[in-house]
Protein backbone atom coordinates (compact mmCIF):
# COMPACT_ATOMS: atom_id res chain seq x y z
CA UNK A 1 0.00 0.00 0.00
CA UNK A 2 1.37 3.38 -1.03
CA UNK A 3 1.62 5.94 1.71
CA UNK A 4 0.88 9.55 0.90
CA UNK A 5 2.78 12.29 2.58
CA UNK A 6 1.53 15.87 2.87
CA UNK A 7 3.96 18.26 1.24
CA UNK A 8 4.06 22.04 1.45
CA UNK A 9 3.86 23.89 -1.86
CA UNK A 10 7.14 25.39 -3.01
CA UNK A 11 7.82 28.55 -5.00
CA UNK A 12 10.10 28.94 -8.04
CA UNK A 13 13.12 29.14 -5.78
CA UNK A 14 12.24 25.98 -3.84
CA UNK A 15 11.24 27.78 -0.62
CA UNK A 16 7.98 26.66 1.00
CA UNK A 17 5.06 28.91 0.18
CA UNK A 18 1.99 29.83 2.15
CA UNK A 19 -1.27 31.45 1.13
CA UNK A 20 -2.84 34.43 2.86
CA UNK A 21 -5.58 36.96 2.27
CA UNK A 22 -4.35 40.27 0.85
CA UNK A 23 -6.71 42.14 3.18
CA UNK A 24 -7.16 40.31 6.49
CA UNK A 25 -4.01 38.19 6.22
CA UNK A 26 -5.84 35.00 7.21
CA UNK A 27 -4.82 31.70 5.67
CA UNK A 28 -7.59 30.34 3.45
CA UNK A 29 -9.27 27.03 4.18
CA UNK A 30 -7.73 24.38 1.88
CA UNK A 31 -10.93 23.76 -0.08
CA UNK A 32 -11.80 27.48 -0.30
CA UNK A 33 -8.39 28.18 -1.78
CA UNK A 34 -9.09 25.92 -4.71
CA UNK A 35 -12.55 27.31 -5.36
CA UNK A 36 -12.00 31.05 -5.40
CA UNK A 37 -9.31 33.70 -5.26
CA UNK A 38 -11.50 35.79 -2.96
CA UNK A 39 -10.91 35.33 0.78
CA UNK A 40 -13.72 33.33 2.34
CA UNK A 41 -13.09 34.95 5.77
CA UNK A 42 -13.48 38.65 4.99
CA UNK A 43 -14.52 38.67 1.33
CA UNK A 44 -12.49 41.86 0.86
CA UNK A 45 -9.14 40.48 -0.26
CA UNK A 46 -7.65 38.14 -2.83
CA UNK A 47 -5.70 35.07 -1.78
CA UNK A 48 -1.99 35.55 -2.47
CA UNK A 49 1.04 33.30 -2.11
CA UNK A 50 4.41 34.19 -0.67
CA UNK A 51 7.43 32.38 0.77
CA UNK A 52 6.74 31.33 4.36
CA UNK A 53 9.59 33.48 5.68
CA UNK A 54 8.12 36.60 4.04
CA UNK A 55 4.36 36.05 4.40
CA UNK A 56 2.69 38.11 7.11
CA UNK A 57 2.08 36.54 10.50
CA UNK A 58 -1.41 36.97 11.97
CA UNK A 59 -1.93 40.65 12.85
CA UNK A 60 1.09 41.96 10.93
CA UNK A 61 0.29 44.94 8.70
CA UNK A 62 1.41 44.68 5.08
CA UNK A 63 1.17 46.27 1.65
CA UNK A 64 1.42 44.79 -1.83
CA UNK A 65 3.25 46.86 -4.43
CA UNK A 66 3.74 46.20 -8.15
CA UNK A 67 6.87 46.74 -10.23
CA UNK A 68 5.82 50.31 -11.09
CA UNK A 69 5.85 50.98 -7.32
CA UNK A 70 2.08 51.51 -7.25
CA UNK A 71 0.22 50.27 -4.20
CA UNK A 72 -2.00 47.32 -5.14
CA UNK A 73 -3.29 46.20 -1.74
CA UNK A 74 -3.28 47.47 1.83
CA UNK A 75 -4.15 45.08 4.62
CA UNK A 76 -6.79 45.97 7.18
CA UNK A 77 -4.10 46.33 9.88
CA UNK A 78 -1.99 48.55 7.62
CA UNK A 79 -5.05 50.70 6.95
CA UNK A 80 -5.35 51.24 10.72
CA UNK A 81 -1.62 51.77 11.22
CA UNK A 82 -1.10 54.20 8.34
CA UNK A 83 -4.51 55.83 8.57
CA UNK A 84 -5.38 55.26 4.90
CA UNK A 85 -8.19 53.47 3.11
CA UNK A 86 -7.17 50.80 0.65
CA UNK A 87 -9.59 52.26 -1.92
CA UNK A 88 -7.75 55.62 -1.73
CA UNK A 89 -4.28 54.12 -1.60
CA UNK A 90 -4.58 51.77 -4.57
CA UNK A 91 -2.72 53.01 -7.70
CA UNK A 92 -0.84 55.63 -5.63
CA UNK A 93 2.96 55.60 -5.48
CA UNK A 94 4.35 53.81 -2.43
CA UNK A 95 6.47 56.89 -1.65
CA UNK A 96 3.21 58.73 -0.91
CA UNK A 97 2.89 56.52 2.17
CA UNK A 98 6.27 55.08 3.15
CA UNK A 99 9.80 56.40 2.75
CA UNK A 100 13.16 55.02 3.87
CA UNK A 101 13.82 56.00 7.47
CA UNK A 102 17.58 55.95 6.95
CA UNK A 103 18.47 58.75 4.52
CA UNK A 104 22.06 57.52 4.23
CA UNK A 105 21.18 53.98 3.21
CA UNK A 106 23.28 52.62 0.39
CA UNK A 107 21.70 51.86 -2.96
CA UNK A 108 21.44 48.14 -2.21
CA UNK A 109 19.30 48.92 0.79
CA UNK A 110 17.21 51.54 -0.93
CA UNK A 111 13.56 50.83 -0.29
CA UNK A 112 12.37 51.46 -3.82
CA UNK A 113 15.12 49.34 -5.36
CA UNK A 114 14.26 46.48 -3.02
CA UNK A 115 10.60 46.75 -3.93
CA UNK A 116 11.23 46.77 -7.68
CA UNK A 117 13.53 43.76 -7.36
CA UNK A 118 11.02 41.85 -5.25
CA UNK A 119 8.19 42.68 -7.63
CA UNK A 120 10.22 41.58 -10.64
CA UNK A 121 11.59 38.24 -9.48
CA UNK A 122 11.47 36.10 -6.35
CA UNK A 123 14.53 36.14 -4.15
CA UNK A 124 15.69 36.08 -0.56
CA UNK A 125 13.67 38.28 1.79
CA UNK A 126 15.28 41.63 2.53
CA UNK A 127 14.71 44.13 5.29
CA UNK A 128 14.60 47.91 5.37
CA UNK A 129 13.76 50.53 7.94
CA UNK A 130 10.91 52.73 6.86
CA UNK A 131 8.80 55.51 8.24
CA UNK A 132 5.51 57.03 7.27
CA UNK A 133 5.77 60.01 4.94
CA UNK A 134 5.50 63.26 6.89
CA UNK A 135 5.80 61.33 10.18
CA UNK A 136 9.09 61.48 12.02
CA UNK A 137 10.25 59.49 14.98
CA UNK A 138 8.25 56.31 14.38
CA UNK A 139 10.19 53.73 12.41
CA UNK A 140 9.17 50.31 11.24
CA UNK A 141 11.34 47.39 10.31
CA UNK A 142 9.96 46.21 6.98
CA UNK A 143 10.31 42.71 5.54
CA UNK A 144 10.30 42.73 1.76
CA UNK A 145 9.79 39.76 -0.51
CA UNK A 146 7.80 38.56 -3.49
CA UNK A 147 4.18 37.54 -3.63
CA UNK A 148 1.55 36.84 -6.24
CA UNK A 149 0.09 35.90 -8.59
CA UNK A 150 0.75 38.11 -10.51
CA UNK A 151 4.29 38.97 -9.38
CA UNK A 152 4.41 41.82 -6.87
CA UNK A 153 6.39 42.95 -3.86
CA UNK A 154 5.14 42.26 -0.38
CA UNK A 155 6.15 44.73 2.32
CA UNK A 156 5.40 43.54 5.83
CA UNK A 157 5.67 46.13 8.59
CA UNK A 158 7.01 44.62 11.80
CA UNK A 159 7.93 46.22 15.07
CA UNK B 1 -30.65 48.55 -30.08
CA UNK B 2 -28.65 45.93 -28.17
CA UNK B 3 -30.48 44.60 -25.13
CA UNK B 4 -28.60 44.70 -21.86
CA UNK B 5 -28.29 41.39 -20.07
CA UNK B 6 -28.81 41.45 -16.33
CA UNK B 7 -27.99 38.93 -13.61
CA UNK B 8 -29.63 38.23 -10.29
CA UNK B 9 -27.43 38.43 -7.17
CA UNK B 10 -27.04 34.66 -6.98
CA UNK B 11 -26.10 34.46 -10.68
CA UNK B 12 -23.58 37.28 -10.42
CA UNK B 13 -22.11 35.75 -7.25
CA UNK B 14 -21.78 32.35 -8.96
CA UNK B 15 -20.06 33.94 -11.93
CA UNK B 16 -17.53 35.64 -9.64
CA UNK B 17 -17.21 32.56 -7.44
CA UNK B 18 -18.13 34.45 -4.28
CA UNK B 19 -21.10 34.45 -1.93
CA UNK B 20 -24.01 36.87 -2.41
CA UNK B 21 -23.04 38.47 0.93
CA UNK B 22 -19.57 39.19 -0.41
CA UNK B 23 -21.08 40.86 -3.45
CA UNK B 24 -23.23 43.06 -1.23
CA UNK B 25 -20.17 43.86 0.94
CA UNK B 26 -18.30 45.00 -2.18
CA UNK B 27 -21.20 47.23 -3.13
CA UNK B 28 -21.07 48.87 0.33
CA UNK B 29 -17.29 49.24 0.47
CA UNK B 30 -16.33 49.92 -3.13
CA UNK B 31 -19.63 50.96 -4.74
CA UNK B 32 -19.05 48.33 -7.43
CA UNK B 33 -20.58 46.37 -9.05
CA UNK B 34 -23.45 48.83 -8.89
CA UNK B 35 -26.75 47.00 -9.36
CA UNK B 36 -30.02 48.39 -10.60
CA UNK B 37 -33.23 47.36 -8.90
CA UNK B 38 -35.99 45.30 -10.39
CA UNK B 39 -39.64 46.24 -9.95
CA UNK B 40 -39.60 44.05 -6.82
CA UNK B 41 -36.51 45.94 -5.49
CA UNK B 42 -34.19 43.00 -6.11
CA UNK B 43 -30.64 43.70 -7.24
CA UNK B 44 -29.94 43.30 -10.96
CA UNK B 45 -26.29 43.33 -12.02
CA UNK B 46 -25.31 44.14 -15.58
CA UNK B 47 -23.59 41.21 -17.24
CA UNK B 48 -20.84 43.41 -18.67
CA UNK B 49 -19.86 44.81 -15.26
CA UNK B 50 -19.68 41.35 -13.73
CA UNK B 51 -17.64 39.92 -16.62
CA UNK B 52 -15.31 42.91 -16.52
CA UNK B 53 -14.81 42.40 -12.77
CA UNK B 54 -14.31 38.63 -13.13
CA UNK B 55 -11.52 39.19 -15.67
CA UNK B 56 -9.92 41.88 -13.50
CA UNK B 57 -10.05 39.63 -10.40
CA UNK B 58 -8.12 36.91 -12.20
CA UNK B 59 -5.23 39.32 -12.83
CA UNK B 60 -5.57 41.48 -9.72
CA UNK B 61 -3.69 41.70 -6.44
CA UNK B 62 -6.60 43.10 -4.46
CA UNK B 63 -10.32 43.65 -4.84
CA UNK B 64 -9.71 47.42 -4.91
CA UNK B 65 -7.23 47.22 -7.78
CA UNK B 66 -9.44 44.76 -9.69
CA UNK B 67 -12.43 47.08 -9.30
CA UNK B 68 -10.34 50.04 -10.39
CA UNK B 69 -9.31 48.09 -13.49
CA UNK B 70 -12.88 46.97 -14.21
CA UNK B 71 -14.09 50.56 -13.93
CA UNK B 72 -11.38 51.69 -16.33
CA UNK B 73 -12.49 49.05 -18.83
CA UNK B 74 -16.03 50.40 -18.68
CA UNK B 75 -14.94 54.03 -19.05
CA UNK B 76 -13.50 53.21 -22.49
CA UNK B 77 -17.02 53.66 -23.92
CA UNK B 78 -16.92 57.36 -23.02
CA UNK B 79 -13.49 57.70 -24.64
CA UNK B 80 -14.78 55.90 -27.73
CA UNK B 81 -17.78 58.25 -27.94
CA UNK B 82 -15.65 61.36 -27.47
CA UNK B 83 -13.22 60.09 -30.12
CA UNK B 84 -16.03 59.42 -32.58
CA UNK B 85 -17.67 62.81 -32.08
CA UNK B 86 -14.33 64.61 -32.28
CA UNK B 87 -13.73 62.85 -35.61
CA UNK B 88 -17.28 63.75 -36.79
CA UNK B 89 -18.14 60.09 -37.30
CA UNK B 90 -21.83 59.53 -36.64
CA UNK B 91 -21.71 55.77 -37.23
CA UNK B 92 -18.88 55.33 -34.78
CA UNK B 93 -20.72 57.46 -32.18
CA UNK B 94 -23.81 55.27 -32.61
CA UNK B 95 -21.64 52.17 -32.23
CA UNK B 96 -20.07 53.55 -29.04
CA UNK B 97 -23.55 53.96 -27.57
CA UNK B 98 -24.51 50.45 -28.72
CA UNK B 99 -21.43 49.13 -26.92
CA UNK B 100 -22.41 51.10 -23.81
CA UNK B 101 -25.92 49.68 -23.97
CA UNK B 102 -24.55 46.16 -24.06
CA UNK B 103 -23.10 46.72 -20.59
CA UNK B 104 -25.53 49.15 -19.01
CA UNK B 105 -29.16 50.18 -18.87
CA UNK B 106 -30.33 53.02 -21.10
CA UNK B 107 -30.40 55.30 -18.05
CA UNK B 108 -26.82 54.52 -17.04
CA UNK B 109 -25.59 54.67 -20.63
CA UNK B 110 -26.96 58.18 -20.90
CA UNK B 111 -25.67 59.28 -17.49
CA UNK B 112 -22.30 57.55 -17.58
CA UNK B 113 -21.38 57.73 -21.26
CA UNK B 114 -23.45 60.18 -23.32
CA UNK B 115 -23.71 63.18 -20.99
CA UNK B 116 -20.12 62.94 -19.61
CA UNK B 117 -18.88 62.59 -23.20
CA UNK B 118 -20.74 65.75 -24.20
CA UNK B 119 -19.46 67.60 -21.12
CA UNK B 120 -15.92 66.59 -22.03
CA UNK B 121 -16.36 67.95 -25.56
CA UNK B 122 -17.83 71.18 -24.22
CA UNK B 123 -14.87 71.56 -21.89
CA UNK B 124 -12.36 70.75 -24.59
CA UNK B 125 -13.72 72.77 -27.53
CA UNK B 126 -16.15 75.23 -25.97
CA UNK B 127 -19.92 75.29 -26.48
CA UNK B 128 -19.57 77.79 -29.31
CA UNK B 129 -17.50 75.36 -31.40
CA UNK B 130 -18.60 73.41 -34.45
CA UNK B 131 -17.49 70.22 -32.72
CA UNK B 132 -19.85 70.91 -29.84
CA UNK B 133 -22.70 71.75 -32.25
CA UNK B 134 -22.13 68.51 -34.15
CA UNK B 135 -21.99 66.45 -30.94
CA UNK B 136 -24.99 68.13 -29.32
CA UNK B 137 -27.13 67.64 -32.46
CA UNK B 138 -26.14 63.98 -32.58
CA UNK B 139 -26.92 63.53 -28.86
CA UNK B 140 -30.28 65.28 -29.23
CA UNK B 141 -31.15 62.98 -32.13
CA UNK B 142 -30.04 59.91 -30.19
CA UNK B 143 -32.12 60.84 -27.13
CA UNK B 144 -35.20 61.54 -29.25
CA UNK B 145 -34.74 58.18 -31.04
CA UNK B 146 -34.51 56.43 -27.68
CA UNK B 147 -37.65 58.27 -26.54
CA UNK B 148 -39.54 57.00 -29.56
CA UNK B 149 -38.42 53.45 -28.75
CA UNK B 150 -39.57 53.72 -25.12
CA UNK B 151 -42.64 51.64 -24.23
CA UNK B 152 -46.00 53.47 -24.19
CA UNK B 153 -47.04 55.00 -20.83
CA UNK B 154 -48.03 52.25 -18.41
CA UNK B 155 -49.16 54.52 -15.56
CA UNK B 156 -51.67 57.27 -15.36
CA UNK B 157 -48.97 59.67 -14.16
CA UNK B 158 -48.60 62.73 -16.31
CA UNK B 159 -45.87 65.33 -16.10
CA UNK B 160 -45.90 68.71 -17.77
CA UNK B 161 -42.51 70.23 -18.52
CA UNK B 162 -42.04 73.94 -19.03
CA UNK B 163 -39.02 74.05 -21.27
CA UNK B 164 -36.92 77.12 -20.49
CA UNK B 165 -33.76 75.73 -22.05
CA UNK B 166 -32.11 77.17 -25.13
CA UNK B 167 -31.95 75.39 -28.46
CA UNK B 168 -30.64 71.84 -28.92
CA UNK B 169 -27.08 73.09 -28.42
CA UNK B 170 -27.77 73.83 -24.75
CA UNK B 171 -26.45 71.11 -22.42
CA UNK B 172 -29.47 71.72 -20.16
CA UNK B 173 -31.71 70.88 -23.13
CA UNK B 174 -29.93 67.55 -23.51
CA UNK B 175 -30.29 66.87 -19.79
CA UNK B 176 -33.99 67.66 -20.11
CA UNK B 177 -34.30 65.23 -23.05
CA UNK B 178 -32.67 62.63 -20.80
CA UNK B 179 -35.11 63.41 -17.97
CA UNK B 180 -38.06 63.06 -20.37
CA UNK B 181 -36.64 59.77 -21.62
CA UNK B 182 -36.21 58.34 -18.11
CA UNK B 183 -39.69 59.43 -17.01
CA UNK B 184 -41.16 57.96 -20.19
CA UNK B 185 -39.33 54.69 -19.64
CA UNK B 186 -40.71 54.60 -16.09
CA UNK B 187 -44.18 54.60 -17.60
CA UNK B 188 -45.14 58.26 -17.10
CA UNK B 189 -46.65 60.43 -19.81
CA UNK B 190 -44.42 63.47 -20.33
CA UNK B 191 -45.24 66.55 -22.33
CA UNK B 192 -42.64 69.27 -22.80
CA UNK B 193 -43.73 72.69 -24.03
CA UNK B 194 -41.68 75.87 -24.30
CA UNK B 195 -42.55 78.30 -21.52
CA UNK B 196 -43.02 80.99 -24.14
CA UNK B 197 -46.03 79.13 -25.61
CA UNK B 198 -48.95 80.57 -23.67
CA UNK B 199 -51.83 80.58 -26.14
CA UNK B 200 -54.16 77.58 -25.72
CA UNK B 201 -52.04 76.34 -22.80
CA UNK B 202 -55.17 75.79 -20.69
CA UNK B 203 -56.58 73.35 -23.23
CA UNK B 204 -53.35 71.38 -23.30
CA UNK B 205 -53.25 71.20 -19.51
CA UNK B 206 -56.87 70.08 -19.27
CA UNK B 207 -56.22 67.38 -21.83
CA UNK B 208 -53.05 66.10 -20.14
CA UNK B 209 -54.21 66.36 -16.50
CA UNK B 210 -50.68 66.65 -15.10
CA UNK B 211 -49.71 65.31 -11.66
CA UNK B 212 -46.59 67.45 -11.50
CA UNK B 213 -45.02 70.36 -13.32
CA UNK B 214 -41.32 70.86 -14.00
CA UNK B 215 -39.64 74.02 -15.17
CA UNK B 216 -36.26 73.33 -16.71
CA UNK B 217 -33.46 75.50 -17.98
CA UNK B 218 -32.12 78.97 -17.46
CA UNK B 219 -32.50 80.59 -20.87
CA UNK B 220 -35.91 82.18 -20.21
CA UNK B 221 -36.40 84.88 -17.59
CA UNK B 222 -38.44 84.58 -14.39
CA UNK B 223 -41.25 86.82 -15.67
CA UNK B 224 -42.03 84.57 -18.64
CA UNK B 225 -41.75 81.47 -16.49
CA UNK B 226 -44.08 82.97 -13.85
CA UNK B 227 -46.63 83.84 -16.55
CA UNK B 228 -46.53 80.30 -17.88
CA UNK B 229 -46.82 78.79 -14.38
CA UNK B 230 -49.78 81.07 -13.63
CA UNK B 231 -51.60 79.85 -16.73
CA UNK B 232 -50.94 76.22 -15.81
CA UNK B 233 -52.22 76.76 -12.29
CA UNK B 234 -55.30 78.58 -13.56
CA UNK B 235 -56.13 75.58 -15.73
CA UNK B 236 -55.17 72.67 -13.46
CA UNK B 237 -55.37 74.09 -9.93
CA UNK B 238 -52.53 73.74 -7.43
CA UNK B 239 -49.95 71.17 -8.53
CA UNK B 240 -46.55 70.18 -7.20
CA UNK B 241 -43.96 72.23 -9.08
CA UNK B 242 -40.27 71.41 -9.37
CA UNK B 243 -37.38 73.14 -11.07
CA UNK B 244 -34.65 71.32 -12.96
CA UNK B 245 -31.31 72.90 -13.85
CA UNK B 246 -32.62 76.41 -13.24
CA UNK B 247 -29.60 77.55 -11.27
CA UNK B 248 -31.24 76.90 -7.90
CA UNK B 249 -29.54 75.17 -5.00
CA UNK B 250 -30.95 73.51 -1.89
CA UNK B 251 -33.95 71.22 -1.65
CA UNK B 252 -36.59 73.91 -2.23
CA UNK B 253 -36.82 77.48 -3.49
CA UNK B 254 -37.20 79.47 -0.28
CA UNK B 255 -39.74 82.02 -1.54
CA UNK B 256 -42.15 79.63 -3.22
CA UNK B 257 -41.46 76.21 -1.69
CA UNK B 258 -40.87 74.82 -5.18
CA UNK B 259 -38.91 71.59 -5.11
CA UNK B 260 -35.41 71.75 -6.64
CA UNK B 261 -34.49 68.59 -8.52
CA UNK B 262 -30.94 67.32 -8.61
CA UNK B 263 -28.94 68.17 -11.75
CA UNK B 264 -28.42 64.51 -12.67
CA UNK B 265 -31.35 63.43 -14.87
CA UNK B 266 -31.67 59.98 -13.30
CA UNK B 267 -31.83 61.30 -9.75
CA UNK B 268 -34.19 64.06 -10.90
CA UNK B 269 -36.52 61.56 -12.55
CA UNK B 270 -36.71 59.56 -9.30
CA UNK B 271 -37.53 62.70 -7.31
CA UNK B 272 -40.07 63.80 -9.86
CA UNK B 273 -41.89 60.48 -9.96
CA UNK B 274 -42.00 60.45 -6.15
CA UNK B 275 -43.48 63.95 -6.23
CA UNK B 276 -46.10 62.99 -8.80
CA UNK B 277 -46.94 59.77 -6.96
CA UNK B 278 -47.32 61.69 -3.69
CA UNK B 279 -49.79 64.04 -5.30
CA UNK B 280 -51.54 61.08 -6.87
CA UNK B 281 -51.97 59.27 -3.55
CA UNK B 282 -53.30 62.50 -1.99
CA UNK B 283 -55.85 62.67 -4.77
CA UNK B 284 -56.76 59.01 -4.17
CA UNK B 285 -57.28 59.66 -0.46
CA UNK B 286 -59.51 62.61 -1.39
CA UNK B 287 -61.76 60.24 -3.33
CA UNK B 288 -60.64 60.81 -6.89
CA UNK B 289 -60.19 57.74 -9.10
CA UNK B 290 -57.25 55.64 -7.96
CA UNK B 291 -54.17 55.56 -10.11
CA UNK B 292 -53.25 52.08 -11.01
CA UNK B 293 -51.30 50.43 -13.69
CA UNK B 294 -53.23 50.93 -16.86
CA UNK B 295 -53.20 47.87 -18.95
CA UNK B 296 -53.06 48.33 -22.62
CA UNK B 297 -56.30 47.31 -24.30
CA UNK B 298 -54.41 44.89 -26.50
CA UNK B 299 -52.85 43.19 -23.49
CA UNK B 300 -56.23 42.84 -21.81
CA UNK B 301 -57.70 41.40 -24.96
CA UNK B 302 -54.82 38.98 -25.30
CA UNK B 303 -55.31 37.84 -21.69
CA UNK B 304 -59.04 37.40 -22.21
Amino acid sequence: MRRLRAVRPEGDDGRPEVSFCGHCGAAPAPDAERRSRVCAHCGLGLVLQAAADVAPQPGEPFLVIDSTLSVCAVSARAEELLGVDETDAVNQHIADFLVPADANASRADNLLVLLVEAASSPGEPRTAVVRQRQEFGVRFRARIGSCGPPHAALLVLAG
Amino acid sequence: MVLMRTLKTSEAAAMLNVSPNTLRAWERRFGYPKPQRSAGRHRLYTHGEVVSLRDALQQGLSISSAISRAREALSTDTHALVGALTGFELDRADRAMEAALALRSVERSVEEVLLPGLQELGRRFGTDSATWAFAARWADGWLRRAQRLAPPPARRLAILVGDATGNDLDLDALALRALELFCGRSGACVMALPVTAITCLGEVVESLGPDAVVIAGTRVGDDDVARWAYRVRAAAGPLPVAVFRRGQTGATVRATGTRVLTDAPFGAHRQLLALAEERDSERTRAGAPAVALVEDADVREARA
